[in-house]
């Protein structure tokens, strides 16, 4: 059955009518391209879906990492599970050489860090650096006291020119179950006063852009595989938002900017655009983004 | 604004210790107020209970080994079982209060009580929010958490003002129970019934 399966979506890949891979980002050489995806671990036919476009993407935008914002594996996490909800979907991402690092969401047994391919070395926090971008990768179910000294630690001491936050639960959000208010009380003041200039999160299933929240550009990227319909809303906050299929973003960060697309199920940009890193910018509007499909609420 | 957690964390640390100052003292009218602070003798005897839960983890760890990272997660999946299964055998005759003594689970209880109460309206739904996926279910001493079932995202400004807790143990909120688990071989260590508001 599940040679079947297989063997059916690679007949449909040709065959299915999805849009063009339209590549919004510069290209430059030298940048740090990635991908970012959230709740993907469903193993269902969405996931390949997804999966399949961001193949199809990174052959014209060739992304060498990517950054899992979380719920990397839905329900029972046994061998079989890892094969069929993350081995599989991405088999040929990982071919490439595409190096997952995962942020660990509240579906996912923290034991997950001892997964090689998430790179996560057997911490359930981390931080990487890629060019002249420094990542901090967070356990933002479990915020204890030993993690928040780790993060003020590698905050004041990174010397990248770029610092992104990326971890599971929003701090701004419209969705229904709205922000993680207490998260944005312990994690906030350390991310304005250190310089992080972006925030990535997963955990509700849509995708958002926010408008700089104290300096610090956020979006929540958590449809790789699950969807919630009409869960955004306008509101002053938004810049763009997606809540009609599943999608995922690619993101180049060359010099002081950061470019980036986000890319539906069918291959769909509904939202481009750039933003410039705090330090560098010098206007109080620095980002420059358009939403190509703008959401409509139901 | 936030006032510093340590303060939040004092304040309620007091309070809990006077109804506990007050509790003994009305015991028996004829004794003396105790010397030592009985919140700090309740704290200490916990620290040397989750020590001797690890010295007996340990002692398990030694034998199955310790975990590298790997590609394959059957490796995982069988260390972590080795690991509770060692442990459960290890700890056989364990049952609730052997490490949330009666002592403890009282102050615990106070001080979270009195914590929700300083919260908003909306953190509490938040938190209240945060429970929904989890099972209903009771736990018990030696249970494995369920596998199918995500864990609670631990309220974040409640953490700070719990005692500290080695890595490889945590603090869970299932419903109305604050559960101490052991987080690589999943398995619940003990529990506080009632110490948290739903």
């Amino acid at each position: 059955m599940r040679s079947l399966w297989m063997a059916g979506i690679v007949a449909t890949m040709g065959a299915t009518s999805m849009a063009a891979q339209d590549i919004k980002l510069p290209l430059k050489s030298g940048s740090v391209r990635f991908l970012v995806l959230g709740d993907a671990g469903t193993g269902d036919r969405e996931q390949f879906d997804v999966a399949n476009q961001m193949l199809r993407y990174g052959r014209r935008f060739p992304f060498t990492f990517a950054i899992m914002l979380g719920d990397n594996i839905y329900g029972s996490e046994r061998p079989q599970d890892f094969e069929r909800k993350f081995m599989q979907p991405y088999r040929a991402l990982l071919d490439a050489d595409v190096e997952f690092n995962a942020a660990l969401g509240n579906h996912d047994d923290p034991n997950q860090r001892y997964f090689k391919p998430f790179n996560l070395g057997g911490n359930r926090y981390r931080t990487f650096k890629k060019g002249n971008v420094r990542f901090f990768v967070i356990d933002s179910n479990y915020l204890d006291p030993a993690q928040m000294k780790w993060l003020e630690q590698e905050l004041s001491q990174s010397g990248s020119d770029w610092k992104i936050a990326y971890f599971h639960h929003p701090l701004y959000t419209t969705a229904r179950r709205g922000p993680e208010v207490e998260l944005r009380a312990m994690l906030e003041p350390l991310f304005v006063k250190h310089g992080v200039d972006v925030v990535f999160t997963g955990h509700e299933h849509i995708y958002e852009r926010l408008t700089p929240q104290k300096g610090i550009y956020h979006f929540t990227v958590g449809g790789a595989a699950k969807l919630r319909k009409g869960d955004t809303r306008a509101d002053p906050s938004i810049a763009a938002r997606y809540d009609r299929d599943r999608s995922f973003l690619l993101a180049e960060i060359a010099g002081d900017t950061l470019y980036f697309q986000a890319v539906t199920r069918t291959g769909a940009v509904v939202d481009k655009g750039s933003l410039v890193r705090r330090e560098a910018r010098t206007a109080p509007a620095a980002a420059n983004g358009s939403a190509a499909a703008p959401a409509k609420s139901p | 604004m936030l006032r510093p957690l340590d303060f939040y964390r004092r304040t309620t640390v007091a309070i809990a210790s006077a109804a506990l100052v007050v509790g003994t003292a009305c015991k028996n009218e004829d004794t003396k107020p105790p010397a030592v602070d009985p919140t700090e003798t309740v704290f200490t005897d916990f620290a040397n209970r989750v020590d001797k839960y690890m010295q007996l983890r340990k002692s398990i760890v030694d034998t199955v080994g310790d975990l590298d990272p790997t590609k394959s997660q059957a490796e995982i999946t069988v260390r972590s079982t080795t690991l509770a299964n060692g442990l459960i055998a290890a700890r056989a005759q364990a049952k609730p209060g052997d490490i949330f003594t009666p002592e403890f689970s009282a102050l615990i209880a106070t001080l979270i009580k009195e914590e929700y109460k300083r919260r908003s309206i909306s953190v509490q739904e938040t938190r209240g929010d945060q429970q929904d996926e989890l099972p209903d279910f009771k736990p018990t001493v030696n249970q494995m958490y369920p596998t199918t079932y995500p864990l609670a995202t631990f309220p974040a400004t409640l953490l700070p003002l719990l005692p500290s807790l080695p890595e490889q143990l945590e603090y869970r909120v299932v419903q109305h129970y604050l559960v101490l688990r052991d987080v690589e071989a999943n398995v619940i260590l003990d529990f506080i019934p009632n110490a948290v508001p739903m």
